[in-house]
Parts: C-alpha cells; structure tokens; sequence
C-alpha cells in the first residue's frame, strides 16, 4: 500500500476513533460528572434555581440532542466557553497551549536525548560498570515522586533557604532571559523525573538492537563503535524510539505540566484541565479530552509516516 | 532536508513559541517610579462578573474593579459601613420600609468598548437597579438573589412576569439619575450590608449586553482599580485614573493608635487612594508553593499555612514571630469571618428528628452524645494551629452579638458523659446506627473523617459504623448533602455580613436544603424566634432573642460546633497597610501603599 493510501486509511481510522473518544468523554461527563448547577448555585439556592441553572446551561435537554448539539459546535471550531468565567474555551486554551509548550519542551526533549544516550552509553557496556551506574541512577529517578523533585528543587533553588538563583513560581516571559529564568527549575524537576523511565526504555531498545544479525556483520565488518551505535542500532532502533517519543507528547503537554503548572503557578494548560477537573467545568474539560485525543490521532499519523519513512518493512501487510 | 535547516526549523518554532507563551501585555511592564503590590491568594477567583463574586476570592477583586453603594471602614472593628459611590447613608422611612439613597455625581465607568464612543459614562442610580435585578434573570446565572429574595416589593413578581429591564418593580427605583430608592416587604436591616457585597456592585448595562457571560474576565466598573489580565495563576489590576478623589481620614477609617500604631498607616493620612499604581493577586493554592513565594519576597503577604506555624511562630500567646521573621514581615492573627462545623442531617431518620418521640429523644441523646465525644481542641491544634477559639452555638465571637460569657459546656470534650448519655438511652455498640460522612477528596478531609472516628470511637461508637463517603469536587459534595444523602454535613460558612442572623439562618427551617440550613434543621421555636428578629435593627432585644436561637441549636444538639479559624497574616514590612482577608476584605486594597517604589 501507498504512503498516501496507508495515512489516508490511518485518517479515517483515526476519525472513528475520535467520534468515539468524544462520545465516551461526553457520556462519562453528563452521566457520571458532577452537577454544574451545584458548581454555580450560589450559598442560599432552591430547586427552582437550581433548574434555571440547569436550564441556562442546556443541562436539561435530551443527551443525545446535547452531545449532537454539541458536536455540531466542535465541528465549526466552536468550543463554547467555560462554564467558570464564560471565557470562550478556544481562548483559554489558545492562550494555555503555548505556555505549556514552552514550559515542557526543553525538559521533553532533554530528558529524552539525554535517556537516549545514557540507553546507548548502558547498552554498549552492558553488564559493565557503566551499565549497573545507569541503571542504579535510572531506579533512583523512578523511585522519586514527581512532587517531592518539584517542591526539593523550589526551595533549593528558588529560596533563601537555598540558593535562591530562581523565581519560586509564576511566568512573566517577556524575553529569552526571562524565560530561562522561569522555565529552567521546572525543566530540571522534568528530567529528573523522566530521565530514569526514558533511560531504561531505550536501553533496553538498543541491548536488543545490539543483538540482531546486521549490527554483529557490521561489527565483523570492524565498523567502530560510534559508527555501529549511530548508524545502524540507531536507526534499526528508529520505529520504537519514534513511537515513544510521538506517543508521548499528548501526555506530556496535557497530564505531565499538571504538577508543574501547579506547583509553578504556570498558566497553562495543565493548569487549565486542573482546574476544570475540581470545578466540573465541562465544557473546557470536553475541550482537554478532545484536544488530547486530537493530538493523539495526529500524532499516531506522524508516527506510521516516520516509521514509513524509518523502516519501510513498517505496517508492511 | 538537511541537518542545517532543521535546526534552523526546530529554532523558528521555539522562537515562535516563545513568542506566544509571553505574558506580559502591551502596557504591563513597570516603570522604574510605579509601584506594585503582589497579593498572595489561596484560592482562585472563578468569574468576575459581580452576579457570580460568591467567594471570598472573586469578592476580593470585584469590590476593587467595581464600585457598591456602600464599604466597610478600613479599620474599624467591629466592622462598620460607610458610604462608597452613596453619598451618605441611607435615608430610612420610620416604618424602615423605605430606603432612600443618594449617589455621588460625576463618578464614571472605566473607559470600555461596550460603550457607544468608548468612553466610560456617569454610573447612574439605574445602573444599582439594572445591577440588582440580574440577580432576578433567569440567564444571567447570578448568585445572589437569595439576598433579597421576598423582601422588596415586586421583585419577585418582577421575575415571574418575564424579567424586563425596562420595567423595573415598584420597589427598586431610580427616582433620577443619582437617587435610589428602596420598597421592602418588611424592614430587613441587613439590607445596607448586602448594598457592600460584591453581589451589589454596579455594572453597566452596555457591558453586559456586550459581553455576556464573558463578563466573567473582563471588567468594567468605577472601582478604584481596573482589570489588566487574568488567567488561572493570577490577576493584574492597574489604578483607575478616573477614580474619584477622596482623601483618607484615619479617625473616619476607624484608626486606632494601640492596635494599629506599629503599621505605618500614618503615612497615608489626607492622601488620595489607590496609592499602588497594580495589584498583583497570585492564586497559590498550595500551601508550600505559596509559603515558599512569599519568603522568596516574590509576594507581599500571605494567610500562613497552618503546615508552618510551627517554624514562624516564637509564641502563639501573645502571637510572636521568630526573631529572623519578625525583621522582615509584620504578623496579625485575625479571627474568620465564620466558622467551621458538623450539622446533623435532621431528616436522616437515624440521626434526626423522626415524628416518633421516643426515636425523637433516643435520636438527639445520641446527637448529644456525639458532640461531647467531639474534641474541638485536639482538632483546633491538629488542623488549625491551636489559633482557632472554640465556642459554643453558631454565633461567632466576630459579631457583636456573640456572648463572651456562654456556658462552654457544649465545647467541653466529655467522652465519660457521652458513654453515659447513650447507656441511658440504650445506645449499645450493637443498635447505634450506620452514618455517613461526606468529604470532597483531599487528605486533609480525610484526616479530618478519620480524627472524628477515632473521637466516637472513643465513645463506644463501632469506627465502622461510620461511613465516608468521598466526592470528586465540591459541587459533588454539595448536591449530595442537599439531597440528603449523608447523616453529617461538615462545612464552613463565610459569613457574608457581619451580623448574627448570617451564621444563624443556617439553621432557619424554610433554608433546609438545598439552602443553606444543610442539616435541615426545622425547630417551631427556633423559626418563631427567627421569624421575631428579622426585622429588628440591632438592639438589646434582637440580641436576646439572637442568644435564645443559639441555645436552641444546642439543646437541640443540631450540630457539633463549632470553631472559629483564626487566620494568621503575614506582610512585608515595606507595605503600608492593614490587611483583612474575610469577606470583606477586598475594600483594603485602595489603601495599601509601599514605602518606596519596589521591582519584586
């Protein structure tokens, strides 16, 4: 099959998928979600405002009239707005996404080069020194909780009680100085907490790679070590480290800024899903769910088109 | 492509990135003479809209965007009303029936384009009138109807007959342009308060009808600030440049040398607020992040976390700061606005008040029991710091009304009396009823629910006969409690006026759920008694009959209460001023002043 036959296939697979996700999401939030009108009842309501309530926020019309009604709305672009502060929910996440990519883009992509070549570094020396040092140091990251990093390195860093070389928290970024200034304590809370899962996975990607026939004839060859670990358990290695670091995107940019963007008090969109999630602001959750699920759709496109490309054996009937 | 130009790529879209994640808006940088003022939150404002200011959060940004009718003084205590945009107090029929209320002249909107040419107009008495009655739209998903619902003269028939604007009841009138004039059923001497709540303040019509429920972050009010931005970590307000001039008298703020002398406020006498040029109001609600900012000096003041008092705190009797903390900050222990407590669901036949009398007396003997059992100081010093004050009823000690010399029984932890109480009803292990107890999840709530079971089981109640039930948010929370789905309600109430009928029309029959009587309690002589004070002004007489409603409560053993939380402040010492963090305290802001101009 084509390249373009293959992703167009993987498009619609990808648009059932989404109808899908969006259907369950809406299903689980209208039937098992909180009451919005107890979220927006002011101290001293009634029942009869309480269905006024119901009533302004379309609550107490059919689920299915709803959740059509509702995607017709998504199909126009239209996100609604935030059942909170009526901020329109396109708004909101336009002005959240971009923060959070700052914010977790060099933390993603240092955690991941560096796992990669600590993989690699372990993999060559496999059951050596330098294989136990990695993985020890991999275990110890995994063991640390994400909070305790977070909360270690503000008041190492960002205190009296420390260094006091940071901001504790916030994001006043009106420029490359200031910007590093905010975003590099949560970029080293994000690597350390990554770094021990991304090292052992890669790790065990290249042990494996290692193995196989090719790179032992390149070997044979008298291929030097750099040229057999770049060239070819790299790139034999290419469709799985491609798949893990596609694949991890949408968790990153929406569950993994969670506590960052809490803890840093970082608007974005972590931030935003937080707290939609402890308010029942449904519309602005729908809008998380169905952007993460987006993304997920794309990205799963991106990844069988770099894995095409990587690996022509690749979703080879 | 090649390695060169993907770097190239890969650079643009950070480039591009950065550029979109900046926050700072065109307008917002400081200037080397400005000063700003970083306040540090707990909680986040949900919308901005004043129909929607109903916590404390949104309360303290509305009062500062826009402007109501009347404020609270900004010292004095007990809490005292002035005129804000009135021009006086109100004048009040004899009857107490009629308020008549003047507005200053020449006070303006912001500059918005919700208006025709731009520029802000004349706030009007029918922009009070237009401001209260969203409250009685059905669309505008206001929150504060509750304020004045059967109590001025057709406005609820105003509602039912379709809501139009154009037509305002009889008893909410602009007579012109700056006078106002108020009809109500019966006197309500409360009125005045609700007039200083967030809820009361005046919006123009032209923004509603612009932005709809986007109001909720925009602003466009007369208050002493404006609205710069706001998003979920934080908001910035800039001075009004129009606001009007109005010199500060410390005596008319009610200034007392002896309690307020060590403050600095003498520095703001005769001069014309706002003194800051931005407030910067940061939503921290962690308690180590928000600790961690304010010793960092990133933020001006904090409400201490409970988790630190234990390293700031030299004394607790009289309140002291640690040597290192007291150079940099001042410290003021101020008592909630409210109070925290555990209300019986009465309409649990289990635990409340069942038309069989003798399951009735069997019923509120083992309420009584419970409440003894309950030990109100091991919970003031595990989760409170040990700076709470305990008190019998539900009348604050923040309120005039409260009776300083109570019986504190009540209060008193008895678990030997609380055995005996249920051996004389026959309450054994065996036949005490399942319970539940509803919390939104969190641990402290948690560690709350497990304290009060380790409490009863201190009494002989079985722990596993008493149930938790965790909820996913408040709202969870809320309607299950208002549907009567759980045996004991624990809840704070903020108080929205400081005057005892707000704390004690939690236990009025006709608020029973899902208002904000949650324990559904319903007692004939605590209604006649309330019903009999509600239209008294305050007096020695609504004090006796407020006093008799609280010994209801407790003989009736409606609750287990209750604790006031006593919130400990923290400020740098280069502000000026007097903080407040209840309700009302959102008025404090027009007069905070640094002592010189300072980039946090």
């Amino acid at each position: 099959m084509s390249l373009p036959r293959y992703l167009l296939q993987r498009l619609f697979h990808g648009a059932l998928l989404l109808l899908g996700v969006t259907l369950l999401s809406f299903t689980l939030m209208v039937q098992f979600g909180p009451d919005t009108a107890f979220e927006l009842a002011g101290k001293n309501t009634t029942e009869a405002q309480l269905e006024e309530l119901r009533r302004s926020l379309g609550h107490d019309r059919p689920f299915l009239e709803r959740y059509a009604r509702w995607l017709g709305e998504l199909a126009r672009g239209d996100l609604g707005a935030s059942d909170s502060n009526g901020e329109p929910v396109d708004r909101l996440i336009g002005r959240a996404l971009p923060v959070t990519l700052a914010l977790v883009l060099p933390g993603f992509l240092l955690g991941n080069v560096l796992g990669l070549l600590l993989g690699m570094l372990a993999a060559w020396y496999r059951q050596g020194a330098w294989d136990r040092l990695v993985l020890g140091g991999s275990v110890a990251g995994l063991s640390l909780s994400f909070l305790v990093v977070i909360i270690a390195l503000q008041v190492l860093l960002c205190t009296p009680y420390g260094l006091d070389l940071f901001p504790t928290r916030g994001w006043r970024v009106d420029g490359i100085g200031s910007y590093l200034l905010y975003v590099t304590v949560p970029t080293l809370a994000l690597v350390i907490v990554t770094l021990g899962y991304n090292t052992r996975f890669y790790r065990a990607v290249m042990v494996e790679e290692l193995a196989r026939d090719p790179v032992r004839t390149a070997r044979a060859f008298g291929a030097s070590g750099r040229e057999v670990m770049f060239t070819h358990v790299l790139r034999n290695g290419a469709v799985p480290v491609l798949t893990r670091l596609l694949y991890s995107i949408p968790l990153v940019l929406v569950s993994g800024s969670l506590l960052l963007e809490t803890y840093f008090g970082i608007p974005g969109v972590g931030k935003v899903a937080f707290d939609a999630i402890t308010s029942g602001d449904q519309p602005v959750l729908l809008a998380v769910v169905t952007l993460t699920a987006v993304m997920f759709v794309a990205v799963q496109l991106l990844t069988d088109a770099a894995c095409r490309l990587a690996d022509p054996r690749y979703g080879a009937p | 492509m090649k390695p060169d130009s993907t770097l190239t790529l890969a650079l643009a879209v950070l480039i591009l990135t950065l550029l979109t994640a900046c926050s700072r808006e065109p307008g917002e940088a400081d200037t080397p003479e400005s000063k700003t003022y970083v306040h540090a939150m707990d909680g986040a404002p949900g919308s901005l809209d004043p129909a929607q200011a109903s916590s404390i959060y949104a309360n303290f940004l509305v009062v500062n965007l826009y402007d109501t009718l009347f404020r609270y003084r900004y010292l004095a205590r007990p809490y005292e009303l002035a005129p804000n945009l009135a021009a006086g107090l109100p004048e009040v029929s004899d009857d107490g029936l009629t308020f008549t209320i003047a507005l200053k002249r020449g006070v303006r909107f912001v500059d918005d384009p919700a208006f025709p040419d731009g520029t802000g107009r004349e706030v009007t008495a029918g922009d009070v009138v237009y401001s209260l009655l969203r409250h009685f739209d059905p669309d505008s998903r206001a929150q504060g109807a509750w304020l004045w619902q059967d109590r001025i003269v057709g406005l609820d028939a105003w509602k039912t007959a379709g809501a139009d604007y154009d037509a305002p009841p009889e008893g909410l009138r602009a007579l012109d342009d700056h006078t106002l004039q108020i009809r109500l059923v019966q006197p309500y001497p409360q009125l005045i308060h609700t007039l200083a709540q967030g809820y009361a303040a005046v919006v123009p019509r032209e923004a509603v009808e612009a932005y709809g429920i986007e109001l909720g972050t925009r602003s466009v009010g007369s208050g002493p600030f404006r609205l710069v931005s706001i998003d979920r970590a934080r908001a910035v307000m800039a001075r009004n440049p129009g606001f009007r001039e109005e010199p500060v008298s410390l005596a008319a703020e009610g200034y007392a040398a002896a309690r307020d002398g060590d403050w600095g406020l003498e520095a703001i006498e005769g001069r014309t607020p706002p003194f800051v040029d931005r407030i910067e109001v940061e939503f921290i609600t962690e308690d180590a992040a928000r600790w961690n900012s304010f010793y960092a000096g990133e933020t001006h003041f904090i409400k201490a976390p409970v988790a630190q008092f234990e390293r700031i705190l030299e004394d607790r009797d009289p309140l002291r700061l640690t040597p290192e903390l007291a150079e940099r900050f001042h410290a003021d222990a101020e008592p909630e606005s409210g109070f925290v407590y555990t209300a019986f669901n009465m309409d649990d036949p289990a635990i409340g008040d069942p038309e069989d009398p003798g399951q009735a007396a069997r019923n509120r003997a083992l309420r009584c029991a419970m409440a003894k059992g309950f030990d109100w100081e091991t919970r003031n010093r595990q989760f409170y710091g040990g700076v709470g004050q305990v008190f019998p009823g539900v009348i604050p000690p923040v309120v005039p009304e409260f009776d300083p010399g109570m019986d504190r029984s009540p209060v008193v932890h008895d678990p030997e009396g609380a055995r005996r109480l249920l051996a004389e009803h026959g309450w054994t292990a065996e036949n005490l009823p399942e319970l539940t107890w509803g919390y939104p999840a969190s641990v402290s709530e948690r560690q709350m629910f497990e304290q009060f079971r380790g409490f009863m089981a201190d009494i002989g109640y079985p722990p596993e006969k008493l149930l938790p039930r965790v909820y996913a948010t408040f709202g969870d929370y809320h309607r299950a409690y208002s549907r009567g789905e759980l045996s004991l309600v624990t809840t704070g109430w903020t108080m929205d006026y400081p005057d005892a009928e707000n704390t004690l029309q939690l236990f009025f029959g006709p608020n029973a759920s899902p208002g904000s009587n949650v324990g559904n309690f319903r007692d004939p002589t605590f209604d006649a008694l309330y019903r009999e004070a509600a239209p008294l002004p305050p007096s020695t007489e609504r004090t006796r009959l407020f006093r008799a409603m609280n010994r209801r409560v407790i003989e009736e053993c409606a609750a287990i209460t209750g604790l006031n939380r006593n919130l400990l402040m923290l400020w740098s010492r280069e502000v000026i001023m007097r903080p407040d963090r209840s309700f009302i305290g959102g008025y404090g802001f027009r007069f905070v002043d640094l002592a010189a101009p300072t980039a946090l």
